[in-house]
């Protein structure tokens, strides 16, 4: 039986990526920030998932400002590019799909009456390619296969938070019912706070983030029952991309165990974290490294 | 249009001045709307070959698309907050800073008319 491992929370600046194919890893501005990743990167060494659900935002690629606007969309293709969002095509490897398990998720999700865009092709950008590169690095081929869930962030209206949170609940309830024997992670990605245009550009609130790191392990529900504009108040115009952890989180059970977070601010112009939570044991073994700079 | 439709603020909401930015751009529809031309140019900056296009001939390029003179004009004079203020989304408007590299936080600055260095240290709180 497939058994879902964990789930993962982490932001998807851009500036990221361009870091990393820069080099700048090491960087004094950079390096506290990609030492945080380190945790995690051990314990999914260790883990060895087969499969990754990536949930994520379109940035003006193929789902947000084209011709369609798909409010969720699951990718069900055998492969999935990584996108030239203006600046190239970077050089990382494509990404394997799981598309028996896609197609078995579209089943599921429109079962439960989430009438969800099918993508039999589909290429990402940032928004999955830079999670992938802080959780397993650069390899010559990525060693788990992903399924991608775009969710609309750009266009309002955006879903609601509680919709996200159900969502969520689908997947997980997919992933418990597929026949295979993989094991599987589930990402959110996005956030944390920012607001990058507006009168408001520039907003950042560490301390809410903070908080939402420990809430979306400890209090996910409270977090579900919040309003869009809420989450627009509280985490900024972007930054409202949080809502994505929260599909995340509704796959997985209610208890989780939290095995590390770290919080980074600025990056770009960005509140960043990440959170990985193992599912579904009692307690948590919380270490934190937090920094501001 | 007049000001309230571009701010997405209500009337009463003070004095406000004639070209300010939405508080929350994706907020306001008509914002969003009056932005669809320039962000469709933008996007199309996704392919290396409209790139190429882009480069070679700026304004028979840009013409394609059906901007407004004003949109245009942000656009020749890299005026980033001027296209933001006009609809431009900043995931797509910044795709032209691959033509004319210009940085995420300078934008963030512009658009609240600040020095960049205080900026980043005044609102993004770097240190």
């Amino acid at each position: 039986m497939a058994r879902l491992i964990a789930g993962l929370g982490t932001s998807h600046v851009p500036s990221i990526g361009v870091a990393l194919d820069a080099g700048r890893h090491e960087d004094p501005d950079w390096k506290p920030f990609f030492d945080g990743y380190g945790p995690a990167q051990a314990w999914l060494r260790e883990a060895k998932p087969d499969v990754a659900v990536v949930v994520y935002n379109d940035h003006g690629l193929d789902l947000s400002f084209q011709r369609i606007v798909p409010t969720f969309a699951v990718g069900a293709a055998d492969w999935y590019g990584p996108g030239d969002e203006g600046w190239g095509v970077r050089d990382i490897p494509s990404f394997a799909g799981a598309p028996n398990f896609s197609w078995h998720l579209i089943d599921r999700l429109v079962e439960d009456e989430f009438d969800v865009a099918i993508c039999h092709e589909l290429d990402v950008d940032h928004g999955v390619q830079v999670p992938m590169e802080l959780f397993w690095g650069r390899p010559a081929e990525w060693p788990v296969r992903i399924v991608p869930i775009a969710v609309n962030m750009l266009c309002y209206p955006i879903p609601k938070p509680g919709r996200c949170h159900r969502f969520g609940r689908s997947l997980g309830a997919a992933i418990r019912d597929w026949p295979g024997d993989e094991t599987f992670v589930v990402i959110g990605t996005g956030g944390m706070s920012h607001q990058i245009q507006g009168a408001r550009a520039g907003f950042t609130a560490p301390d809410a983030d903070r908080a939402f790191l420990k809430d979306i392990a400890e209090r996910p529900e409270i977090l579900a029952t919040l309003g869009r504009e809420d989450f627009i108040e509280r985490f900024g115009g972007e930054g409202a991309e949080l809502i994505m952890w929260l599909v995340m989180r509704g796959a997985l059970d209610d208890a989780v165990r939290t095995i590390h977070t770290h919080y980074h601010v600025p990056v770009s112009m960005t509140g960043a974290g990440m959170i990985l939570m193992e599912n579904g044991s009692a307690g948590t073994a919380r270490q934190e490294s937090t920094r501001a700079a | 249009m007049d000001v309230r439709d571009r701010t997405g603020r209500a009337p009463g909401a003070g004095p406000e001045a004639a070209d300010a930015l939405p508080d929350v751009p994706m907020l306001d529809r008509a914002h969003q709307r009056l932005g669809r031309p320039l962000n469709r140019m933008a996007m199309s900056l996704n392919s290396a070959a409209n790139r190429a296009l882009f480069k070679r001939d700026e304004l028979r390029y840009i013409d394609r698309f059906g901007l407004s003179a004003e949109q245009r004009r942000a656009v020749v004079n890299r005026d980033w907050r001027e296209m933001l203020r006009l609809g431009g989304n900043l995931f797509c408007v910044l795709k032209i800073t691959s033509v004319d590299p210009y940085p995420m936080t300078r934008i963030g600055a512009d658009q609240r008319r600040m020095e960049h260095e205080s900026f980043v240290r005044d609102v993004l709180g770097k240190r």
